[in-house]
């Protein structure tokens, strides 16, 4: 019953795009932030993006027509372009969204309007758990997903007790209890947690000092942008790395800012979905052709938009073209990437992928990530989302 | 004193046609910006009532408004109170934070007044972020708008809900026009222009100044309810010191103390915010530019200029009526 | 948590302290002087860190940390010609207004020049590394940072009370118009001093690069604790702007420690009974 009012509002909403659907163009709507902390973000993810239409469109019959909206990473504001890009500009598609905070204003708008959103960073667990809509597919990650098989990772390798420090915000907690879950059901023993003020931090030393006197073996730590460089390099300049090894959520050094954190970088070990040096082919010729367009080295954001921009194409392959038929479609889409095999799971509709564990090494143009261990790709329970009973 | 003068009578006639007009013929894109203007005019009015008619120049008003909407969610989602009643309560409890603010800072003077409200604002803003019962940065979401289908109206529609704040504005105006034409808004014009004399009168100064704070805060709770209803979410970003200070940007943009200047300017900042960051992404970079431009112009805001004009004009008239063959004397 | 981890907070703390008074003493002596609050005080800390990030990634370190103040300060002498100078007149709201509207210039201008990703700096040669006192290992950097805030602090406090220009000063601080029928010519000693104060902006900027991450929004995130230990320590009083860098450092470091989570609270209720106690501050310059 609730399955069919859903497909009728969606058809209502679809019924005005019958005609450009017939022209075969799809409208895809990118909601990023421009301004703001996250500003770099967004750039890597759009130029990610562009450059997976760029490669793959031959695949599909489809044009593709993009409009950009900033979100600003204010909520209000990125509920407001999302209402804006459905019912003025009439996509049928919207990718982007980088903080948790403006995927959970979006949500219910997004469920209620029936338009496939491909999620190209936020991580939050509930958008593919309790939250999740047959409208919402995500092409990034899972903040549990990230951090939890490094739980057992870690373990495995004679870690016995670690502190924990992350932002105080749902991304920080959902991260470190990721890892925290797979960290227990292997053994390991938390002595210690420490959440910061989110954006409010500068100064690490008196946690760090905290996290000295705890007696732990190392530290785990997630922390991302501004804040990841000044907590990596305030680690090392305390003296912390030599006796207590930092470990993290791979957004710690992530490829877009280690250069900013320099040395201190050296060493640290992190897991995440992708990181530029994975060895695969279709990782080199991605970051070949990133390299050739924007002068950087692909950080994990910008394989977050080429992969979505990917997703939309192998969807729109099936012949789908209007919003009902690109969120199904979106749903089964799996390729083999620069991430390796990527699919998207139908019982959540969350992307299941391999995890890297890499270590930050000097390398001859500077620092560069090398992968110590691959950790094979496991899906995120349903954590209370009925996709699978109700499709 | 407070007085509606034919001119700002004309320009809130006009101004309540062009939103009504607005309303009905626009597409979805001008109804947003429609209720984003309707919203932030309420908010600007409980500022302009203490920045221009009492010389409380607020940096907290911003987060009077949060506190509103915060106060609105908490109603209903944790204490479980209908819709109307629990926007009963938000306005009552801004209303009650507002007399406290007002009432603290009621002895501070120019400079530290700002501070002190500052960080009042601040602190509201600490604690709501802080606090994991508000949901942190993360924010509060599946607020509810009222139900208005016994009265055959949806509210869910962005039609409607813009009507709804341009009612909910038309009610905020007669009720700021009515403060301020009572005794206590006199009390309260008295004080701005010179508190020793008031006080001399017998009057309790900091008593003036708290109700009318209390009054003002009200009305930035009304703005705090319908932000949060408009967006149906909730996050501590709107108590963040920046809403206060494009509150009162908004405010001097108009023309402070201007009464109806204030709303114009909420057209005017909303509108060119619209327009530019359509076009740049810097759209700070260009915003900033133009406040600067009207604080140095030295110009009460775009109505106080008019208005300013108008008056000088009239004025002009009226002396060469009265000396037609007189010498030319200054008016 | 023994005597070591309490000396180690106290040097985090110390070190926060220094950090706030290069950035509010330039702020507090400009407003004891001129009357005039200058939010964008941050921004120009922003500026200072970008400054010296070029600087430092090209020429070296300690090229960054003086050119850095000294663009800052010309920053500063071009803000004074444009736009303080014409504001002086001006009440409160609009100083505050115009200085609002700079922030968001600055802050653009800021992305359009360095880009939207964060720089980071590293600590030179010479100050790298750690050494032990009391028991604990310590940042040297760190400790550098202690020492210069106090060699500042003490090299004010000797120019004001020893010599003419701190003599002409205090008389503007004290009473402008008095100073100026003195034959003190007080427009000059403004643009001093807004000047240099400009530049320790510009100095604390280049100071905190290597230890924090240069980001655009970096000045908008320190205006608030500065101007929070400006308003504790007495508008317009160095060693007000020095005490309230302690109390702001002390309070946030040990709350960060003991009460997490309230730290931040803890400041601002802190504030806002100095205010109401003593609405001009501690340590107000006069009386």
């Amino acid at each position: 019953m609730k399955d069919k009012l859903i497909g009728v509002l969606a058809g209502l909403c679809a019924g005005g795009l019958a005609v450009q659907a017939a022209a075969e163009e799809i409208k895809v709507g990118l909601l990023l932030p421009y301004s703001g902390v996250y500003a770099a973000l967004g750039n890597d993810i759009e130029a990610g993006f562009r450059l997976g239409l760029q490669t793959f469109a031959p695949e599909t019959q489809a044009s593709f027509a993009i409009v950009t909206e900033d979100t600003e990473v204010k909520p209000p504001v990125g509920l407001a372009k999302a209402r804006k890009l459905v019912l003025d500009d009439q996509v049928d598609v919207i990718a982007g969204v980088v903080s948790s905070g403006v995927l959970g204003a979006i949500r219910d708008f997004v469920h209620g309007s029936g338009v496939p959103l491909i999620v190209a960073n936020a991580g939050n667990d509930e958008a593919t758990g309790e939250q999740c809509s047959p409208y919402i597919t995500r092409m990034s990650f899972s903040n549990r997903q990230v951090n939890r098989p490094m739980g057992d990772w870690l373990h495995a390798q004679g870690v016995q007790k670690v502190f924990t420090i992350a932002p105080d915000y749902a991304a920080g907690r959902q991260m470190i209890g990721g890892f925290v879950e797979g960290f227990a059901a292997a053994g390991g023993d938390v002595v210690g947690q420490e959440y910061t003020p989110f954006q409010k931090t500068q100064d690490f030393g008196p946690y760090l000092a905290k996290a000295k006197a705890s007696g732990a073996d190392a530290v785990y730590a997630f922390y991302a942008g501004g804040e990841a460089i000044s907590f990596v390099k305030q680690y090392d300049s305390f003296g912390l790395k030599a006796a207590m090894p930092l470990y993290g959520a791979g957004f710690l050094t992530s490829p877009l800012y280690v250069e900013a954190e320099g040395p201190a970088a050296e060493g640290v070990i992190a897991a995440l979905h992708y990181v530029p040096t994975i060895d695969n082919p279709a990782n080199a010729a991605f970051v070949a052709a990133y390299k050739a367009e924007t002068g950087r080295m692909p950080s994990e954001y910008a394989v977050q938009g080429y992969d979505a921009a990917r997703a939309l194409v192998v969807a729109s392959a099936t012949g789908a073209a209007d919003r009902e038929g690109l969120a199904r479609a979106l749903a089964q889409v799996s390729f083999d990437g620069p991430r390796g095999t990527t699919a998207i799971d139908p019982a959540t509709n969350n992307i299941v992928q391999p995890i890297y564990v890499y270590e930050t090494v000097a390398g001859d143009g500077g620092l560069t990530q090398k992968v110590v261990a691959e950790l094979p790709a496991e899906a995120d329970p349903a954590n209370g989302c009925t996709l699978s009973t109700t499709n | 004193m407070f007085r509606l003068s034919p001119l700002r009578l004309g320009t809130l006639a006009l101004l309540l046609a062009a939103a009504t007009g607005a309303a009905f013929a626009s597409g979805f894109a001008g109804l947003e910006m429609l209720t984003e203007i309707l919203i932030l005019a309420i908010l600007v009015i409980a500022l302009d009532m203490v920045a221009g008619f009492g010389g409380m120049v607020s940096l907290c008003h911003g987060a009077l408004m949060g506190a509103g909407a915060y106060a609105f969610a908490m109603a209903g989602l944790s204490l479980g109170l209908p819709v109307w009643a629990a926007m009963l309560f938000a306005v009552l409890f801004t209303g009650a934070v507002g007399w406290i603010v007002g009432a603290i800072c009621a002895g501070s003077q120019g400079i530290y007044f700002i501070m002190v409200t500052l960080a009042f604002g601040q602190m509201g803003y600490s604690f709501v972020f802080e606090s994991p019962i508000f949901g942190g940065d993360d924010g509060l979401a599946g607020l509810a708008r009222p139900d208005l289908s016994a009265l055959g109206i949806d509210l869910n529609t962005s039609r409607a809900f813009a009507l709804y704040c341009l009612a909910a504005l038309v009610l905020v105006v007669l009720a700021a026009a009515q403060i301020l034409r009572s005794g206590l808004g006199r009390a309260l014009v008295g004080i701005r222009d010179n508190e020793r004399r008031m006080r001399a009168l017998g009057l309790t100064v900091w008593r003036t100044k708290a109700h009318l704070f209390g009054l003002s805060g009200m009305i930035a709770g009304v703005a705090g309810v319908l932000a949060a209803q408009h967006v149906m979410y909730i996050s501590p970003g709107l108590l963040a010191w920046t809403v206060s200070g494009e509150a009162l940007v908004v405010v001097i943009l108009g023309g402070l103390g201007t009464f109806v200047g204030p709303i114009v300017g909420a057209v005017a900042f909303v509108v060119l915010r619209h327009e530019v960051s359509a076009i740049t992404p810097y759209w700070h970079l260009v915003v900033g530019l133009i406040l600067i431009a009207v604080v140095m112009s030295r110009a009460n805001g775009i109505f106080g200029f008019v208005e300013d004009r108008l008056s000088r004009m009239s004025a002009r008239r009226a002396a060469r009526a009265a000396a037609p063959r007189g010498e030319p004397h200054d008016a | 948590m023994d005597f070591g981890f309490w000396l180690f907070q106290t040097l985090n703390a110390l070190q926060l302290s220094m950090l706030l008074f290069l950035l509010s003493v330039g702020l507090t002596v400009i407003f004891g002087l001129m009357h005039f609050v200058n939010l964008a005080h941050g921004a120009l800390y922003a500026v200072g860190a970008y400054v010296a990030a070029t600087v430092a990634g090209t020429v070296g370190y300690w090229a960054g940390l003086i050119t850095a103040p000294l663009v800052v300060a010309e920053l500063g002498l071009l803000l004074y010609w444009l736009l303080i100078r014409r504001m002086r007149q001006s009440g409160p709201m609009a100083q505050v207004l115009v200085t609002f509207g700079l922030i968001f210039v600055l802050l653009d201008l800021t992305r359009i020049v360095w880009g939207d990703i964060a720089l980071g700096i590293e600590v030179p040669q010479a100050l790298a590394g750690r050494i032990e006192i009391g028991g604990v290992t310590y940042p040297v950097y760190r400790l550098f940072i202690i020492a210069l805030g106090a060699a500042i602090f003490a090299a004010l406090a000797l120019v004001l009370a020893r010599t003419q220009i701190g003599a002409m000063i205090r008389a503007g601080v004290d009473n402008d118009k008095m100073a100026a029928c003195l034959g003190i010519n007080v427009e000059r000693l403004f643009l001093a001093v807004f000047c240099v104060g400009c530049g320790l902006a510009g100095l604390a900027g280049a100071v905190a690069a290597p230890i924090l991450s240069v980001t655009p929004d970096m000045g908008l995130q320190i205006l608030i604790p500065t101007l929070i230990v400006v308003v504790i320590g007495g508008l317009g009083s160095l060693w007000g702007a020095m005490a309230g860098s302690l109390i702001f450092g002390f309070v946030q470091t040990f709350g960060a420690v003991l009460l997490p989570g309230l730290a931040s609270v803890l400041i601002y209720a802190l504030l806002a009974a100095v205010l109401i106690l003593r609405p001009a501050g501690m340590f107000p310059a006069r009386g």
